[in-house]
């Protein structure tokens, strides 16, 4: 093969891994994904759990993209610290991601398009520096097939058998031509072929990976998760609008709508979008939109308007870095404002978010379901990380979803009422409701102020009867809303509090300090709108509680202060570069911040 | 009978072309013996926004602009339904136009009935996307709805009515309804609606209007035509009323149709009843 040997050493023992953190990086169209997917199907045959994200490491320039694999025994819904293995394409990825290596890291250089650029690495860095390209485009007359060279070599770093990864590729490929399957099949035996001139021979591994209990599960992201969860509590309407990072939801919804008959609708905008949702809602169909935040924006009249004119409709919001454009691939949690005092005027609304796929899923169906009980606005807590990022979760319990229809009224039940008024006054504030085609149960629906009949009325009296029964609405589904997450010694004075994307790296960090013998206990909440009481219960029992979350001006802490948290004691932990925390880099700001008294 | 809402008397001026309006959809509505129960009508914001509360049917109010992408939502969601959405020429034609474009290339079928009185009532009198075709001079051209309806390849049903010429007003609004009733697609009916309190056109509408169902040699199959009888006429300042064209295009929710898909029959929704289904979409995302 020809490549450079000579200055290489190897290390003369295996390392054990329990966790691992892989990188494919290069420009857009190397096939970082496909290599990733590869691996990932590899290290699942052993049993571990899997996490993925994309692009995390990477600016947004020239197209350069990175992907990101961490295999561990448990699923840690996050990336670690440092990157164990790094396959470079480029030398942006070598620059972008060497400080993000682990000191004794292995890293697999492309160097065709260069040598390897200095200081970028550490000294115990492992490098091995193969021109994949030259040899794709020399050997089978295709850069592509690259990517077969690389998986063969980083196969035997991981100590994945040959025929192992032979199944791997047939697996993946399937789908592909014979001949074009077959030139894949080459390439990783060309691979492997490189592996032995480093003198990574077959069951010379240079990374032991450890081994699991395989258990059922499902690779999947938040924003998959909640289009199932949306279908399983009977959605089966959806309108949408391209946006990053939300796109997904509809891209999945559109896979499966001819199977389980649901009605997908790419709009013209957001407006509309929001719109044809609520339109369908009317008629009593299940309806949902998604956006991401400037989306989100848009469509705050329309959300103001299912407050007020008491029409269920569910909103599910993917956060990205904001404000205005902001960075579209970036996460962030910089709406928690916008979705729990947005819109015009005082309404009820509801804002749940969950924290890994399992409960994008049990949230989804929920929120389905809440909204038509309480004939409100119920958002979709996500951020990109959570929306996007897939991980191996434990397979839904499709069971036990229940169609929860509220207070709608059939032709019979009306039959039997004196009167039907769409907006009657009661006690739990929610009005039985009848849909268009029910006889006998005609009615006026309307954002504009209403008496019980649906007829607009201004009067003083009615307005505070009007505004108060909406108000009740929250109270009546309380006992629905999911509760905050524990875990933690409940007699610790400092406690962790962050949500959606920050459940799994305050886990992480929760056991760091833990190690360093600083006790900590942890509430993740779920339902952010209303603040529920078990997180205001939580933080008076804590003396300082680090406020977790993705906003430079802290909405979530903001959210808190608002609800009657003493402000004296949350200190805010936050972020904004658009990347997620690191388990390493959160315990040390804890630290840190704990050492300033 | 349980009782409901009571449609209530307008509450236009005195002389409002609106009255019109109403009168010949309510007549549509009998002519047709569509059931009251089974009509959804839904109305944008402004003067022509309370419609809903003055026919016998199930009514919604929307936000400003939006009625179009509404009442597609609950015409897919709910085939049965007779879906009629209203509005004025500021709702449909400024704040909504990027909806009404897309409502006709979209061809849900969907009466749209746009009460065009070339102003802006309700905030007392400011000039709309269509003031022009009042004001002779010192504007910019009027936005004509036929025309731009005529540009949009899909469209299968443009129509415009005039409320003093109550006969073919009548009849456009049964056609339209009938159009939409077959899943034929998006009717839509502009219908000059005179604005006497602060842009009163009866005059000059009465003096410009030209019947192009009279007319032997319109062809409402013929976009070609169609586009050149308006250009023609509004040349010679007059404005074509009548069925403008009627094409063929399948209905936006045709397939779905076919398929029997309803999202609003929530008892064809009961997950225990789409387990399996939904047991097969979950495991194809199991590794």
């Amino acid at each position: 093969m020809n490549i450079m040997t000579n200055n290489i050493k190897l290390p003369k023992q295996t390392r054990l891994c329990e966790d691992i953190n892989v990188m494919v990086a290069g420009q857009g169209g190397d096939g970082s994904l496909t290599i990733i997917a590869l691996l990932s199907h590899a290290l699942r045959q052993r049993g571990l759990e899997l996490y993925q994200t994309s692009n995390i490491a990477s600016r947004i320039k020239g197209g350069h993209a990175a992907a990101i694999l961490r295999a561990s025994k448990t699923q840690h819904g996050g990336i670690g610290d440092n990157l164990d293995v790094l396959v470079a394409f480029d030398e942006e990825a070598i620059i972008n991601a060497g400080p993000s290596m682990s000191p004794d890291g292995i890293v697999i250089y492309d160097i065709s398009r260069g040598p390897l650029p200095e200081g970028c690495l550490g000294p115990d860095v492992l490098v091995l520096p193969v021109p994949f390209s030259r040899f794709a485009v020399r050997d089978l007359r295709r850069d592509l097939f690259k990517n077969g060279f690389g998986f063969g070599l980083v196969a035997r770093v991981l100590g994945i058998e040959d025929s192992e990864a032979e199944d791997c590729m047939r697996k993946r490929f399937k789908k592909l031509s014979k001949a074009a399957l077959e030139a894949n099949l080459h390439a990783l035996n060309l691979g492997f072929g490189i592996a032995d001139e480093f003198g990574i021979k077959h069951g010379d591994n240079l990374i032991e990976l450890a081994d699991a209990e395989k258990s059922e599960r499902l690779s999947i992201s938040g924003n998959q998760a909640t289009a199932l969860g949306f279908l399983a509590a009977g959605g089966r309407f959806f309108a949408g609008y391209p946006i990053t990072p939300a796109t997904e939801i509809m891209d999945t919804l559109s896979r499966h709508a001819s199977k389980i008959g649901c009605v997908v609708i790419q709009a013209e905008d957001e407006l509309s979008a929001v719109n044809q949702a609520i339109g369908a809602s009317l008629t009593g169909a299940r309806a949902m939109t998604a956006s991401s935040s400037p989306g989100i924006a848009l469509m705050q009249e329309s959300i103001s308007h299912c407050g007020s004119a008491e029409i269920p409709l569910v909103i599910v919001n993917c956060q990205r870095a904001g404000p205005s454009t902001g960075m579209p691939t970036k996460t962030e949690q910089s709406d928690i404002g916008m979705m729990t005092q947005g819109g015009s005027g005082d309404f009820p609304c509801v804002v749940l978010y969950p924290g890994d796929a399992n409960e994008c899923f049990t949230i989804a169906a929920l929120a389905t379901n809440i909204s038509q009980i309480a004939q409100c606005p119920v958002y979709i807590a996500l951020d990109r990380s959570l929306a996007q990022n897939t991980a191996t979760v434990a397979p839904f319990d499709l069971e036990s979803v229940k169609l929860d229809k509220g207070k709608l009224l059939d032709e019979a039940t009306l039959k039997t009422l004196d009167t039907y008024k769409r907006y009657a006054i009661t006690d739990d504030g929610i009005s039985p409701w009848a849909l268009p085609g029910t006889p006998e149960g005609m009615n006026l629906v309307t954002g504009n102020e209403r008496n019980e009949w649906g007829q607009v009325s201004t009067e003083p009296e009615n307005r505070i009867a009007m505004m108060d029964k909406r108000a009740r609405k929250i109270n009546a589904i309380r006992d629905l809303l999911p509760g905050g997450v524990e875990h933690g010694d409940p007699r610790a004075e400092i406690g962790l509090l962050g949500t959606g994307m920050e459940t799994g790296v305050m886990g992480e960090a929760w056991a760091r300090l833990e190690e360093q013998g600083v006790k900590t206990r942890c509430h993740r909440p779920r339902t952010l709108s209303p603040v529920l009481d078990d997180t205001l219960d939580f933080i008076n029992q804590c003396s300082r509680i680090y406020i977790i979350e993705h906003s430079e001006s802290g909405q979530l802490e903001r959210l808190l202060k608002g609800a009657g948290c003493p402000a004296e004691k949350l200190r805010g932990i936050r972020k904004y570069d658009g990347l997620p925390f690191s388990p390493g880099e959160l315990t040390d700001l804890i630290l840190t911040r704990e050492a300033q008294g | 009978m349980t009782t409901t809402f009571t449609p209530k008397d307008p509450v236009w001026c005195s002389g409002c072309g609106h009255y019109g309006v109403r009168g010949a959809l309510v007549n549509a509505l009998s002519e047709l013996d569509i059931p009251a129960h089974e009509t959804f009508l839904l109305a944008g914001i402004g003067c022509s926004g309370s419609i809903q509360n003055n026919v016998n049917a199930y009514g919604y109010h929307s936000m400003h602009g939006r009625v179009l992408p509404t009442a597609i939502g609950a015409a897919i969601a709910n085939p049965d339904l007779t879906v009629i959405a209203a509005g004025g020429d500021g709702d449909g034609y400024a704040i909504g136009m990027g909806h009404f474009a897309h409502a006709i290339h979209r061809n849900a079928s969907v009466l749209y009935i746009l009460m065009n009185n070339a102003a802006y009532g309700l905030t007392k009198g400011q000039d709309s996307p269509t003031s022009e075709l009042a004001q002779v001079a010192g504007h910019s051209p009027a936005l004509d709805g036929m025309s731009m309806g005529l540009s949009i390849p899909g469209a299968t049903f443009l129509a415009r009515g005039f409320t003093r010429w109550s006969d073919q007003l009548n009849g456009l609004l049964i056609q339209g309804l009938e159009h939409v009733r077959a899943k034929k697609g998006f009717a839509f009916l502009e219908v000059l609606s005179p604005c006497v309190t602060y842009n009163d056109t009866y005059p000059d509408w009465d003096a410009q209007m030209y019947n192009v169902d009279e007319d032997p040699d319109f062809s409402c199959t013929d976009r070609g035509i169609a586009f050149q009888t308006i250009e023609r006429l509004r040349s010679e300042g007059r404005i074509a009323s009548g069925l403008i064209h009627q094409g063929e295009q399948s209905a936006f929710e045709a397939n779905w149709i076919k398929e029997g898909l309803c999202p609003a029959n929530l008892e064809a929704h009961e997950p225990q009843k789409n387990l399996d289904t939904l047991h097969d979409i979950m495991t194809s995302y199991s590794t």
